[in-house]
């Protein structure tokens, strides 16, 4: 019996994303929080911003402020860990390498998620899938799960049914489920759970009589676009199986750096904000030359906190910079025009830079009435050079040189290791 | 509502005189017989890692593996990607921490093996009752 000679060969959007990513990446190199309940703080040891299935379990929410937390740690068993951003940056990188080997075609959507465009008959693509997860469990060491979809929206729900259903074990490929199961899947969630619905909409939605993703899916998308936006209307054409939110090739070389942090105890002067502008701009600096990139545009901003409604002020400035630059001391003067909208005395816990309307370094040369002699001479390499290797804070411009200025450094009491990107705090094998 | 920052910044109290680099080295005399013989320094990332995405570098404690050459305070080069073997020098997880052994497969079962007599070794009854984190390829160690 021979088979049938058509093949169908299908063009579709693999969904990749790291399960719990930072719990998963501590798990790596620490196997002893293998199924304990798990939660990584964000910036300042703040809140539960990565919790694992067992935290889940145990009922804490997203985002519960640390200090809730620690009274009840104990008799919950539960760990808590500051954010290691160099060890999830690193792992992060590795998992889209990997990932890069399946598909030429990759979308880097996040920290912890791709996109993918995979080709193949149907049960090659489910294959794939299942190769893909493996590949990460035991290469990186970090489990996946796979969503494949003629769309990107449909793949993200498959991923997400990959993940709640055990019956999928990981990986959820669209058309290999029959159409009654997953209208049933789809009945039984909100539209608040599809990519792309903000939850401000839902209410809107739901007095349209559209509560679950089957009945987004069965809406009409003229009368969306009508009542919504061209965008909700995408949204319920990739439902339907009509591509139309492309693929973004080159998401890495992506528009914008932010280098925003929270301080371990307010800034209350301009002297001190001065000062993390001078550092962040640097570093800003040290990223754009390092990627072969310049800005042309920057914004600064400061804030107050959220919890303190009675010192309200969220300064912020974007400067247009008079040529694209990476220039330490070009970004430097630019953040400080920040400044004169700070005010004296309010405590500040957050500020940050952004630097965007990135484009190639020496596309197009300046004329030489605008060449900037800084740049020129690769202050910003040489202070990144210095800071490697005499470490962060022995050298900077100006005012960021400064040493023994104000506190703003994160605070990260319950860091692990930085297992693959520091000598010193390789993971330790024992030999006994 | 946009500043604009003026095209040169030149108030970092630096006295900007030019100094004019030759791109290219300049030849003052007898070239050099060795120029066009080179091509790039040895990279030892190029020859110990053979596949950075999954090779990870870890470090020892303890006396185990002494005779397989194999140190207190020796860094391991580690590549996830590699099927463990029998024989293979192992990093295996063990009550929760990463240790270092010799994998043996034989007909009885697997064993993780200790370099040192002084060890005892660890009888596993098969294959799949392991987590073998990765496999170890090199050795470095301080003389």
């Amino acid at each position: 019996m021979s088979k049938p000679a058509v093949m169908r060969r299908m063009q579709e959007i693999a969904h990749v994303d790291v399960n719990c990513f930072y719990a998963s990446a501590e798990r790596v190199f620490n196997p002893a929080l293998e199924g304990r309940p798990l939660v990584v703080l964000s910036n300042n040891d703040g809140c539960a911003v990565t919790r694992s299935p067992e935290a889940k379990k145990l009922g804490v929410p997203m985002g519960e402020p640390w200090f809730k937390l620690r009274p009840r740690a104990k008799e919950w068993g539960l760990v808590a860990l500051s954010s290691n951003y160099e060890l999830y940056g690193d792992i992060s990188a590795r998992v889209m390498e990997l990932l890069g080997r399946y598909s030429a075609w990759l979308e880097v959507y996040s920290i912890d998620e791709a996109f993918l465009g995979v080709k193949g008959e149907p049960d090659e693509l489910l294959a794939l899938g299942r190769t893909i997860k493996a590949a990460c469990r035991r290469h990186v060491g970090v489990p996946v799960c796979v969503g494949i979809a003629p769309t990107k929206t449909l793949a993200k729900l498959c991923n997400k049914w990959a993940k709640n259903n055990p019956a999928f074990d990981g990986v959820c490929r669209w058309e290999s489920v029959p159409v009654d199961q997953r209208e049933a899947l789809m009945a039984k969630l909100s539209v608040i759970e599809i990519w792309g619905v903000a939850t401000r909409l839902t209410k809107r939605l739901n007095a349209m009589g559209i509560f679950s993703i089957l009945d987004l899916t069965r809406a009409n998308p003229v009368a969306i676009r009508d009542k919504f936006s061209i965008v909700m209307m995408r949204t319920v054409l990739e439902l339907q199986g009509t591509p139309c939110i492309p693929m973004e090739e080159e998401r890495i070389g992506r528009d914008q750096l932010i280098f925003s942090r929270s301080f371990s105890t307010p800034i209350t002067t301009t002297a001190g904000l001065r000062q993390v502008m001078s550092v962040y701009a640097q570093m800003a600096s040290a990223r754009l030359a390092k990627h072969d990139l310049q800005a042309k545009v920057l914004t600064a901003f400061a804030a107050t906190s959220h919890f303190n409604p009675n010192e309200k002020s969220f300064p912020s400035v974007c400067v247009a910079l008079p040529m694209p630059t990476a220039d330490p001391l070009l970004l430097t003067r630019a953040a400080h025009a920040l400044l004169p909208q700070v005010h004296e005395g309010v405590k500040y816990v957050r500020a940050g830079i952004m630097v965007t309307d990135l484009r190639p370094t020496g596309n197009q040369k300046p004329l030489e009435l605008f060449e900037n002699p800084h740049e020129e001479r690769g202050i910003g390499m040489l202070l990144e050079e210095i800071s490697k290797r005499y470490g962060r804070g022995a050298i900077g411009l100006g005012h960021a040189g400064i040493k023994g200025g104000p506190d703003w450094t994160m605070k990260r009491d319950m860091l692990s290791p930085r297992y693959t990107t520091h000598w010193d705090e390789l993971p330790l094998v024992k030999a006994a | 509502m946009g500043v604009i920052v003026g095209p040169r910044v030149i108030d970092a109290g630096l006295s900007l005189v030019k100094v004019l680099l030759a791109p290219v080295a300049v030849a003052a005399g007898y070239p050099s017989p060795a120029q066009d013989y080179f091509d790039g320094r040895i990279d030892l990332n190029e020859h110990l890692i053979k596949d950075v995405t999954s090779t990870f570098i870890v470090r020892v404690t303890g006396q185990s593996m002494e005779q397989a050459g194999i140190s207190d305070g020796d860094e391991l080069i580690v590549n996830r990607g590699l099927e463990p073997k029998d024989g293979s020098v192992v990093v295996a997880v063990l009550d929760g921490e990463l240790t270092i052994k010799r994998l043996r497969i034989t007909a009885h079962g697997v064993i993780l093996q200790a370099d040192n007599p002084d060890f005892p070794d660890i009888k596993v009854p098969a294959l799949s009752d392991l987590t073998i984190w990765g496999v170890a390829t090199r050795c470095l160690h301080y003389v």
